[in-house]
């Protein structure tokens, strides 16, 4: 164990391997899993992750020649999403009480916003 | 009454007008800490000098007049009816708001509860709008995190990191409980409502810097915020309304430099500024006792 996994809670390890499945667009083995969480897991750890997440239907499989490919499954998700929708979508006052990651920009901020990405993207480039 | 009744309804101002400065610099948590504090100790001391100033009309109510042990005692600097009036007013009006955004805060806050698998930590709604929100937990259960897959697909793997470590700070810290505080205060007393803006920028600060800390590179951090920002904002604003944009920009460039010093003494003059409040109400209160004493 790392300090990296360390610290993430209990079911982290779950939610990461969710995250890269959900920003895939094609099913993936367990070593395409291993190798995009950045190669600071173990590939049993991702594995028995991956069977545990089938197990509670999660994520779906296929068999791809001698491995399994995971996609996750949709319909708990598309709930959920119809479910946030409702409590959100309807009523915007209700978002400006959550803590959200970003909120929105005006064009001067976005265009400010892109300078610096492009500094940072420079700086880290060289 | 004293003078001293009415300066805590003024002495939120300096509070609101130094909140900004002493969001931009330094160390983001003890300073959303101290702000929230000394805002809460403010709208409780304007609160009570609203009331103490409406109870005096009640010197008017005939069943109080009759009960006048002193009628012929001249009352100490006595509140003009319309001053009490309009007191009684603000109260009324204050405790509007805050019902109402204390009902907003527990809707909203139930209903994402609601969302998905309650035993999930993650809970990933298959929505293109790219969203990310902490949704704090009950006495009985945990806080969960709620992402939509625009956001997961939006990121990188380093840089989904960046966003669950920042929306964990948000839970681990309990960031909505300052927030809410905050927020009450600046419905009781509107002067401080750019107190309360301060401290929504405080937690998103302190999460950042959390995040930063937990994958260990700032500038990774700055990246993600300044991306996830960009996509939020060209994903129709019917959705990440009603937060100040250009804090989105500041969260980037105070990523983009090195660790801020804890500068801990930009915390004395609010400090001061809550003591002050404090001594005030009290005296206040003093005077209104001895007026309540002439009275009956």
């Amino acid at each position: 164990m790392t300090t990296k996994d360390s610290r993430r809670p209990p079911g982290g390890l779950e939610a990461a391997v969710m995250a890269v499945l959900w920003a895939a667009d094609a099913p993936m083995t367990a070593a395409e899993v291993q190798q995009d969480l950045g190669g600071d897991l173990a590939y049993n750890t991702v594995q028995t992750i991956l069977f545990r997440l089938h197990d509670k239907k999660a994520v779906e499989r296929h068999r791809a020649g001698r491995r399994h490919a995971y996609w996750p499954a949709k319909d708990a998700s598309a709930v959920a999403a119809s479910q946030m929708q409702a409590a959100l979508m309807d009523r915007p006052d209700r978002v400006a009480v959550l803590q959200l990651f970003a909120a929105s920009l005006d064009d001067d901020d976005a265009a400010l916003l892109r300078g610096l990405l492009a500094d940072t993207g420079q700086r880290r480039g060289s | 009454m004293t003078v001293a009744v009415y300066l805590p309804l003024l002495l939120a101002l300096p509070l609101a007008l130094g909140a900004r400065r002493i969001a931009a610099r330094g160390t983001p948590g003890p300073a959303a800490w101290t702000l929230v504090t000394i805002a809460a100790v403010a709208a409780l001391a304007s609160t009570w000098s609203l009331t103490m100033l409406a109870l005096t009309a009640l010197d008017d109510l005939p069943p109080l007049a009759a009960l006048d042990n002193h009628p012929t005692l001249e009352l100490p600097e006595p509140v003009p009816g319309p001053v009490a009036l309009i007191a009684g007013l603000l109260l009324v009006a204050g405790g509007v708001r805050l019902v109402i955004d204390a009902r907003r805060r527990i809707t909203t806050n139930r209903r994402l509860r609601e969302v998905g698998d309650p035993d999930q930590e993650l809970v990933i709604a298959d929505w293109t709008t790219p969203m990310a929100v902490a949704v704090p937990g009950t006495a009985h259960t945990p806080g969960r995190l709620l992402v939509t897959t625009g956001i997961l697909q939006l990121l990188s793997a380093p840089e989904r990191e960046v966003v669950l470590a920042h929306e964990r700070a948000h839970l681990a810290h309990r960031h909505h409980r300052l927030t809410a505080t905050v927020a009450a205060a600046a419905a009781m007393n509107p002067l401080l409502i750019p107190v309360r803006r301060a401290v929504e920028f405080l937690v998103e600060r302190w999460a950042d810097e959390d995040a930063a800390a937990d994958v260990g590179d700032r500038g990774l951090a700055a990246t993600t915020v300044a991306r996830a920002a960009l996509a939020s904002s060209g994903a129709g604003s019917g959705t990440v309304l009603g937060i100040d944009g250009g804090a989105a920009v500041q969260r980037v460039r105070a990523l983009s430099q090195p660790t801020p010093a804890p500068m801990l003494r930009r915390l004395a003059a609010p400090i001061l500024l809550g003591a002050a409040i404090v001594a005030l109400a009290g005296a206040a209160t003093e005077a209104f006792v001895d007026l309540a004493h002439a009275w009956l």
